[in-house]
């Protein structure tokens, strides 16, 4: 059989699966499907065969790296979610992406990492917590530019002048966008009666950053909760598909147990190391600085005792 | 479709009277609103609105739509405009700087070209390739094909605001003399998309006799 298909992506936080919004689209969406993947919790991209995350390489060892080429590659191995819609309900999906993107994306990338107390105090503080020395010195900040310049040339067109105008209106947007995804979703389950589609993996996606992270300035995040109905499609999607709540605990499922449990010893197995190094570092700098000089004085102890016993017994005699 | 009396004036330097940057922008009294959904509002705060008799569910499909044919449309109208270079070069240069003198024609057509790439890529458009446009807009049209059905409007019995987006960019398609007919090509695969512009035209515009190019000449 071809070697299974390989999933990488940023690890998780906040009681999520993952952090960023792709990741946790593309990782929603094969929950959804059963897609039997191999999937790799990492918290440095230059891990990823492609670089970015997430990236998806297949059982023919091609790198996909955009989340919707993921998940139609995911279609075609007959992962299909979106298997049982009728036509129109096909095309509903598009135009709610579309939706979600025009709307809901700019408020995201904003309240994660344009916003200072936010950026600061949960975004920066936990990419710079997961990563490894020394990237997450200078990456979260890389990402942060990144991130700015995607928001600007997304909503450039308007008024650049009035900076919180612009943030109002972008909020305003954002709130109706929510609000009209509630009236659609109604009292189902899903978008789309009792099983879960494509649609439902993207609106989780955002909805749960908005709503689990602790944001100290969530305005998004009060008008969400109000929203009553898209609180509960949240933890119901939460608690059926991902129930061991994020990156901690023991998953019930067998495939992404692997690499978890393989991450451990070597978390150990980097701190035995780099005590090891401390320690050694230390002391190779205690002798060659000669504030502690240890071998000297034992070879001269022996004939110093035996010359005293020598002395004792010529004493003695 | 409100029946509201307007008069168009065409200006080479409408994007600059304009508040926003944007085309088109009405001029009423002493106000001046540009863009689609700024000019709706207005027109519903003073009293005239399309979707009054539409339910919750029924306003949330329709601004799902209009996003959608903002995103894939407009995109792809803005790609093949700017970024295929047959039609950067043959036409749109020469058509975005006609209205100026030499050099600004050229300088113009360049700085709004860069302008366009840049936005391009950072929305992931600028690696694809003309057939991936092609497809995509294939996509968006079979998308608000099967919304439309057999029905005279999207929202059956009455024209809204999407049936004037959608309008709007499918005649614009249509009508438009490009170097390569693909994209209205595309476009006419699907004959209810055909026939909803046909009967808007002839509702709205023929009978006011209005006497512009119409979609059978193309």
């Amino acid at each position: 059989m071809a070697a299974p298909m390989e999933l990488f992506c940023w690890s998780g936080g906040w009681g999520l699966p993952s952090v960023d919004l792709d990741s946790l689209t593309v990782l929603t969406y094969a929950r959804f499907t059963g897609a039997p993947l191999k999937v790799h919790k990492v918290t440095n991209p230059w891990q990823s065969p492609s670089g970015t995350l997430p990236a998806l390489r297949t059982s023919h060892g091609e790198v996909i790296s955009v989340p919707h080429k993921i998940i139609t590659h995911l279609r075609k191995e007959k992962y299909n979610a979106d298997y049982d819609l009728s036509a129109r309900q096909g095309a509903d999906t598009l135009a709610f992406m579309s939706l979600l993107e025009e709307k809901l994306l700019p408020v995201l990338i904003h309240t994660f990492w344009v916003d200072t107390k936010n950026y600061v105090e949960v975004t920066r503080k936990w990419y710079a917590e997961a990563m490894p020395f020394p990237l997450n010195f200078f990456l979260p900040g890389r990402m942060q530019r990144q991130f700015m310049e995607r928001l600007q040339l997304l909503c450039g067109e308007h008024r650049p002048e009035n900076e919180e105008e612009l943030e109002k209106e972008l909020y305003q947007e954002a709130r109706e966008c929510l609000t009209l995804l509630s009236q659609r979703l109604g009292s189902q389950k899903f978008f789309f009666g009792d099983a879960p589609a494509s649609l439902d993996a993207f609106v989780f996606g955002y909805l749960a950053l908005l709503l689990q992270a602790r944001l100290p300035s969530g305005k998004l995040q009060a008008h969400l909760r109000g929203l009553q109905n898209l609180c509960a499609y949240c933890t119901h999607v939460l608690s059926l598909y991902f129930p061991w709540d994020g990156a901690e605990g023991p998953p019930p499922r067998q495939t992404p147990a692997g690499p978890e449990t393989e991450e451990e010893p070597y978390r150990r197995r980097n701190q035995v190391l780099s005590v090891l190094a401390g320690l050694a570092a230390m002391v190779g700098y205690a002798l060659l600085s000669g504030i502690v000089s240890i071998q000297r004085t034992t070879p001269a102890r022996a004939p110093g005792t035996r010359s005293l016993s020598m002395a004792e017994e010529d004493e003695e005699e | 479709m409100c029946n509201l009396p307007i008069k168009v004036v065409c200006r080479a330097n409408a994007e600059y009277m304009s508040p926003s940057g944007k085309v088109p922008f009405i001029h009423v009294g002493n106000q001046v609103v540009s863009e689609l959904g700024p000019i709706v509002q207005f027109v519903k705060a003073k009293g005239h609105s399309l979707s009054d008799g539409l339910d919750e569910v029924q306003k949330a499909e329709m601004k799902a739509y209009m996003e959608l044919v903002n995103n894939m449309l407009l995109t792809a109208e803005l790609y093949l405009q700017w970024c295929d270079e047959t039609t950067v070069g043959e036409i749109t240069h020469a058509r975005y700087g006609s209205p100026y003198p030499w050099p600004l024609n050229h300088i113009l057509a360049y700085q709004k070209q860069w302008e366009v790439k840049r936005k391009m890529k950072a929305i992931g458009w600028g690696n694809k390739t003309l057939d991936q446009v092609l497809e995509d807009v294939d996509q968006c049209c079979q998308a608000l094909s099967q919304r439309l059905g057999t029905q005279p409007y999207f929202f059956n019995k009455q024209p809204t605001e999407l049936d004037a987006l959608v309008f709007g960019h499918l005649y614009t398609i249509l009508t438009t003399q490009l170097t390569n007919d693909e994209l209205s090509e595309k476009v006419k695969n699907y004959s209810n998309l055909l026939a909803f512009c046909r009967r808007i035209e002839q509702h709205y515009f023929e009978d006011r006799g209005k006497g512009s190019s119409s979609i059978r000449s193309s």
